[in-house]
């Protein structure tokens, strides 16, 4: 029989992988209807102002102009607020297309073409003259933080500051050894690499299916329907594949709204495919700038932790995300004080971005970290491993599993940090220095309600049914592993259905929560579909299993058998037959203990060690190695884990030293809107880079022990390659990216 | 000269399949023909300004020897026209025909270089093109042939390990591309009919000249034209700068202008030759060249752009005009049958203006070696490492008396000012004296004078104004170091 651990937890290839690399797999933009029309967005070039009038004449007369959308002749939508809430959307009024005459940030939407071709649509967007008022636009996070104020209305409970506990201020002033430095980040854009776009089919009866690049389908079902009115029995929206996202395809986006807007009103199919630059205006990691004060004792215990982030959001919504909070319970300290506020910018609202917060707030305190190791005198590992702490001292719970001493320990083997000479300036290598740095990192483990289909047919086929989505995660491979597991199957009997609103429902896919979700919802159907089996073999004659419980039986080759004896058992088949069926399905809902919650919190760790080598004289700074141990829980899937860390610490990578929106803050624009001048990671930036899974049982955390792998990969490399930086220049440069001209006109600490 | 016979119909081979077509604009990208015409949907638009490599497709196409050549070009940025006689290959090509995967995406699949799957076509293309030439690559030749690929998933390493394992799928033996080469090369002649190809009409026509003869006759009646070789830099001004550039000339298929030559210790290299095709010569003759074309743009853009382009269009961060100015390289400029050549330095006149007549265009470029125990190096600097723009660029060649005095300098950079320019303060500074740290120091002073740099997204003007300096005090290091002159253009894996 085949070895159940074989089946999960093993390195099965991805089951979308041949439809990927044949061209076969169809995204968004990629569906063609008969007699679509194609749209176009004309986007603002002012940060600030009002529209005065646009000139759309020359644009109708273009061959092939079908209708042109402006704020003066947008047919009606929804009114009230509520209706244009998404199911993460903020506090404040979300941003409504075509609405009015106000610009609220650069690259706003101002005008939508449709047309026969997208050829026609494009061009015709071209030649829109728009004329404004415009006003000064403030875009400066730093020039505009003493306007900050605390969130009136939190996003999420648990986004607001922790009280603070001990006294931080008379600890901090009390301690021998003290750091305190502000960090400013950058705005980041995720770019993945598909470009947003719907495809809107127009059907009979006012149906339509909606091709969409979304993170949720049912999320952009559910705007669509109440923004406008319609029937949700009316409306699928389906993501079958989805071409990367990172956080950005949370939110149902404005290409989503215009393309059905369009199809309604002109009663045909539409497609609106964005362009690179214009996915620079959507959501974004938000600039933010923190001050981290920390103190400790001569041995490096700490006494206090000060923590102060503000970060942008937009004029219209209160985008927060959880920066700071980490602070107070990644390391043991009872003199915590934590605060948070935002700053309105004329700037598009910020979103989630791959480890929302975390990836800002640990960047902070982990470099704080290290400079108070340097203050200490100790190595910043050990500084580390002084300060664990097995309680979520902000929220008074317990944690329902930390093996974070594993990373440290296996990470800084593998690595072979012992050898590292603790002087900045004191590794070289050849003409190069060399630095060695860490960081830890933290994430919380979350898991969310959902649902989950699952089909057995009296030939052994499994189909799995659900609403997620596979945004590049592998969603679909570890859904069939799980119910093949379960059915004793080889994976190819499993056929996954997800990525289509009509499908049980489950939340978006973010926050490395569908694989606890969904996956736990697939167990619990799948051995539904057992319990059930095993009473209509209990109902036949004489059957072998009448006495059995639901815990006592298993599949196996095809037979539901005792889990003690394979012997005694009956095949599927035979038991659908007595039944008279020729398939059993069941469906389970799933949703996060809360009971446990009361009690425990729970966390993914990691800890990240960097070596950088750096060529003083030109700036120039490489990545060579890096070793990621991270404590996730199960693992599913050896491969997609592995994949999820990798493209994580390489977007940290990313982040510590290319990732930037350059902001021209005299007009408000974004200079860099595409991908030769916002730099992501290219292959040549990337060496070495090892990924140990440490051992880490924890049934609290979801059902079936997983904690998500999605965003711990990124959270503390920018710091550890920031670390690595000063311990090999003695240069400590506390605004990201660390580009070459930073390298070279900063001065080394003393 | 007998006027051409003059065909109004592209024809090139997709994948199985004759096209010819009598309806194509002038700037009519590949990419978007693919999609929109043919809904080959599997090439996809990550970027339509070859950043990404999402759009890559191979390119087949006849050498001027006869043979038939596979590369990979940025769909996106490849205009239709440019495509007559070619073979196009996307990726729906790849697999069996039963559907069997090609060892390519077998491999990709078993090592999980694929996540989100939306650069994954393009990355196999890329990797096809490269196991075709190379079916054991070392990771140098990999990272070369993928440095135009960008992935937001999968951190790249799985697609490293995909790439070293490809051959251990199937030998390229039964690749049914270089099965079918000798059929296919029989077909790609038979479109070869000698003709010019004129499509469309009046303001909004391209030509394809039958020649070099009558390329320059097209462009003498046509002086407005946009001559357009690779399209790496004229493709952005459309998909990006929504520009109208017709009528337009493409010229990357004459063979006349892909010829290079060496003579005593001079390269031509004609203006159609692509940085792919320039590159062995080039390096065999100035090795400091090679690293240098190696970090210029990715395979894809070195596969389409040219040399003759960089030139032409006299950007002010081309990387190649700062490297042939301190080789003193020469142009020829040719209008009608009228030649002159001129020194490259002087071709550059101000930010977008070169010495160049309308109806004029560059023919070759020369580029002599350094002399025997000259020492010439050329240093990029960049924010990223691959595939970026450089944020400063210099070039340098020396020549010592026996006694270490300074005989000869020459010194050019890019990205310092308006146009690829020469440091004329800091070399008189230098020439005479002796060749001594003491020396270059004073001469560091003098790049004040020579450069007013800019403060932009790639550097700030301080960075620029001081690397300028450390590049000469590098070039120092490394030639009295007794090392071979280092190249930091080329970083070694630790």
């Amino acid at each position: 029989m085949l070895d159940r651990s074989k089946i999960v937890g093993s390195p099965v290839s991805r089951i979308d992988g041949p439809l990927k690399v044949t061209g076969a797999a169809k995204y968004a933009a990629e569906h063609f209807e008969p007699g679509m029309l194609f749209g176009h967005v004309a986007l603002a070039t002012i940060a600030a102002g009002r529209i005065l009038a646009i000139d759309t004449r020359a644009a109708e007369r273009l061959q092939g102009v079908v209708k042109i959308y402006t704020h003066e002749n947008r047919p009606k939508a929804a009114y009230r607020d509520s209706k244009w809430k998404d199911a993460v959307a903020l506090p404040g009024h979300p941003f409504r297309p075509l609405e009015n005459d106000r610009v609220l940030f650069d690259g706003q939407p101002v005008a939508f073409v449709v047309a026969e071709t997208p050829e026609a649509a494009r061009d015709a967007a071209g030649l829109i003259h728009v004329h404004y008022a415009a006003e000064t636009p403030n875009t400066h996070i730093v020039a505009e933080q003493h306007n900050s104020y605390e969130p009136p209305v939190a996003r999420m409970k648990q986004f607001l500051p922790p009280p603070p506990r001990g006294d931080a201020e008379a600890a901090f002033a009390a301690a021998p050894h003290k750091v305190s430095a502000d960090y400013v980040l950058p705005g980041e854009h995720h770019n993945p690499m598909e470009l947003f776009a719907a495809t809107v089919r127009f059907e009979d009866e006012g149906r339509l299916t909606i091709q969409d690049k979304t993170q949720g389908s049912q999320n952009s079902r559910d705007y669509v329907c109440g923004v406008f009115g319609l029937d949700p029995d009316k409306v699928i929206v389906k993501n079958d594949f989805v071409g990367g996202a990172f956080g950005q395809a949370l939110r149902p986006k404005h290409h989503l709204f215009l393309a059905v807007m369009a199809s309604l009103d002109l009663s045909r199919s539409m497609k609106v495919e964005m362009t690179r630059r214009e996915m620079f205006y959507l959501s974004w990691r938000p600039s933010c700038v923190q001050t981290v004060s920390l103190a400790a004792d001569d041995e490096g215990y700490l006494q206090a932790v000060l923590h102060h982030a503000v970060h942008t959001t937009s004029r219209h919504e209160d985008y927060q995300e959880n920066v700071a909070n980490w602070s107070g319970l990644a390391y043991k300290c009872d003199n915590v004080k934590i605060s948070y506020e935002l700053v309105k910018l004329d700037l598009a609202t910020p979103g989630d971005m791959r480890a929302p917060g975390a990836a800002s707030g640990v960047a902070a305190l982990e470099t704080a970290m290290d400079e108070l190791a340097c203050e200490v005198g100790i190595d910043p590992l050990e500084l580390r491993v002084r300060n664990f702490v097995h309680r979520d001292q902000n929220q008074d719970k317990a944690i329902t599993s930390k093996a974070l001493h594993a990373c440290y320990r296996e990470g800084a083997e593998r690595f072979g940090w012992v050898a590292r000479s603790p002087t900045p300036r004191s590794m070289r290598d050849g003409n190069d220095l060399v630095g060695w740095g860490m960081a830890g990192g933290i994430w919380e483990a979350m898991m969310s309600k959902g649902e989950a289909k699952v089909r057995l047919s009296a030939d052994g086929h499994v189909t799995v049914s659900a609403a997620a989505s596979d945004i590049g995660t592998g969603t679909y491979t570890i859904l069939g592993q799980l119910a093949a597991e379960v059915f004793d199957c080889p994976i190819d009997a499993v056929t996954v259905d997800i990525g289509r609103s009509n499908l049980p429902k489950t939340g978006v896919e973010g926050g490395s929560w569908t694989a606890a979700t969904t996956g736990s919802a697939v167990q619990a159907a799948a051995k539904a579909v057992v319990k059930t089996l095993l009473g209509h073999a209990q109902s036949m004659e004489n059957s072998p299993l009448a006495e059995a419980s639901e815990e006592q039986v298993e599949i196996s080759e095809g037979r539901l058998v005792l889990e003690a004896n394979h012997q005694v058992g009956t095949a599927i088949a035979d038991i659908m037959a007595a039944a008279g069926l020729d398939a059993v399905e069941e469906q389970a809902k799933v949703g996060p203990d809360i009971l446990s919650m009361r009690r425990y919190a729970a966390y993914s760790h990691s800890a990240v060690f960097v070596e950088v080598k750096i060529d003083e004289e030109l700036g120039v700074v490489r990545v060579t190695r890096v070793v990621s141990a991270v404590a996730a829980g199960r693992i599913l899937n050896a491969k997609t884990a592995r994949s999820q860390i990798l493209g994580g610490v390489v977007m940290g990578i990313g982040m510590a030293l290319h990732e930037e929106g350059l902001i021209d803050h005299r007009t408000g624009r974004i200079m860099n809107h595409n991908l030769a001048e916002y730099h992501v990671p290219a292959h040549a930036d990337i060496h070495d880079i090892d990924v140990i899974f440490v051992e880490e049982q924890d049934q609290r955390a979801s059902p079936i022990g997983v904690k998500g792998l999605g965003e711990i990969g990124i959270v503390g490399v920018a710091a550890a390659v920031s670390n690595a930086i000063f311990h090999a220049t003695g240069k400590r440069i506390r605004n990201l990216p660390i580009t070459i001209d930073k390298i070279l006109e900063s001065e080394a600490v003393q | 000269m007998a006027a051409p016979k003059i065909r109004s119909e592209l024809r090139f081979i997709l994948n199985g399949q004759d096209v010819s077509l009598r309806d194509v604009a002038p700037d009519h990208t590949l990419l978007d023909w693919l999609r929109l015409s043919k809904l080959l949907k599997g090439t996809k638009e990550g970027c339509a300004e070859g950043d990404c490599g999402a759009c890559t497709v191979l390119v087949g196409r006849l050498t001027p020897s006869g043979g038939l050549v596979y590369e990979g070009v940025n769909a996106c940025i490849r205009f239709m026209g440019s495509l007559d006689g070619c073979h196009v290959v996307t990726v729906e090509h790849v697999a069996a025909r039963d559907g069997k995967l090609h060892p390519v995406q077998q491999a990709m699949v078993d090592y999980h270089g694929s996540q989100c799957g939306f650069c994954t076509p393009g990355f196999v293309m890329s990797l096809y093109a490269l196991w075709m030439q190379t079916p054991n690559p070392t990771d140098q030749q990999i990272e070369t042939a993928l440095q135009g690929n960008l992935c937001r998933c999968t951190g790249y390493e799985p697609i490293l390990r995909a790439a070293r394992a490809i051959s251990s799928y199937g030998g390229t033996e039964k690749d049914p591309l270089l099965v079918e080469r000798d059929a296919m090369i029989a077909r790609l002649k038979a479109l070869k009919d000698g003709a010019r190809v004129e499509i469309g009409e009046g303001k909004s026509r391209f030509v394809v000249p039958a020649s070099l003869d009558d390329f320059a006759a097209v462009l003498e009646a046509s002086t407005t034209a946009t001559v357009v070789a690779g399209s790496t830099d004229v493709g952005l001004w459309v998909t990006k700068h929504m520009r109208d550039i017709s009528p337009v000339v493409f010229i990357a298929g004459l063979d006349e202008l892909k010829s290079i030559s060496v003579a005593g210790d001079t390269v031509t290299i004609g203006a159609g030759v692509t940085y792919t095709e320039a590159l062995k010569t080039l390096a065999n003759h100035v090795p400091a060249l090679g690293p240098l074309i190696e970090r210029i743009g990715g395979q894809q853009v070195r596969n389409m752009g040219t040399i003759g382009g960089n030139i032409a269009n006299g950007s002010p961060i081309g990387d190649t005009p700062p490297a042939l100015i301190a080789l003193d390289a020469t142009l020829t400029l040719r209008k009608g049958s009228e030649r002159r050549t001129i020194r490259l330095e002087d071709y550059f006149i101000a930010y977008g203006k070169q010495d160049r007549q309308p109806g004029e265009f560059v023919e070759a470029v020369h580029v002599p070696a350094p002399a025997a125990g000259e020492k010439f190096a050329v240093y990029k600097v960049t924010k990223r490492r691959d595939e970026d723009i450089t944020a400063s660029l210099g070039a340098f060649r020396l020549s010592l008396s026996a006694d270490g005095t300074v005989t000869g300098i020459t010194i050019a950079y890019g990205g310092m000012a308006a146009t690829p320019k020469r440091a004329f303060a800091v070399e008189k500074a230098l020439l005479g004296q002796k060749w001594t740290e003491a020396t270059v120091e004073v001469a560091m002073e003098k790049y004040a004078e020579d450069y007013t740099p800019l403060t932009d997204m790639r550097a700030t003007a301080e960075y620029r104004a001081l690397v300028a300096k450390n590049l000469l005090l590098r070039f120092y290091t490394e030639t009295t170091s007794g090392a071979a002159t280092a190249q930091v253009s080329r970083y070694e894996a630790a």
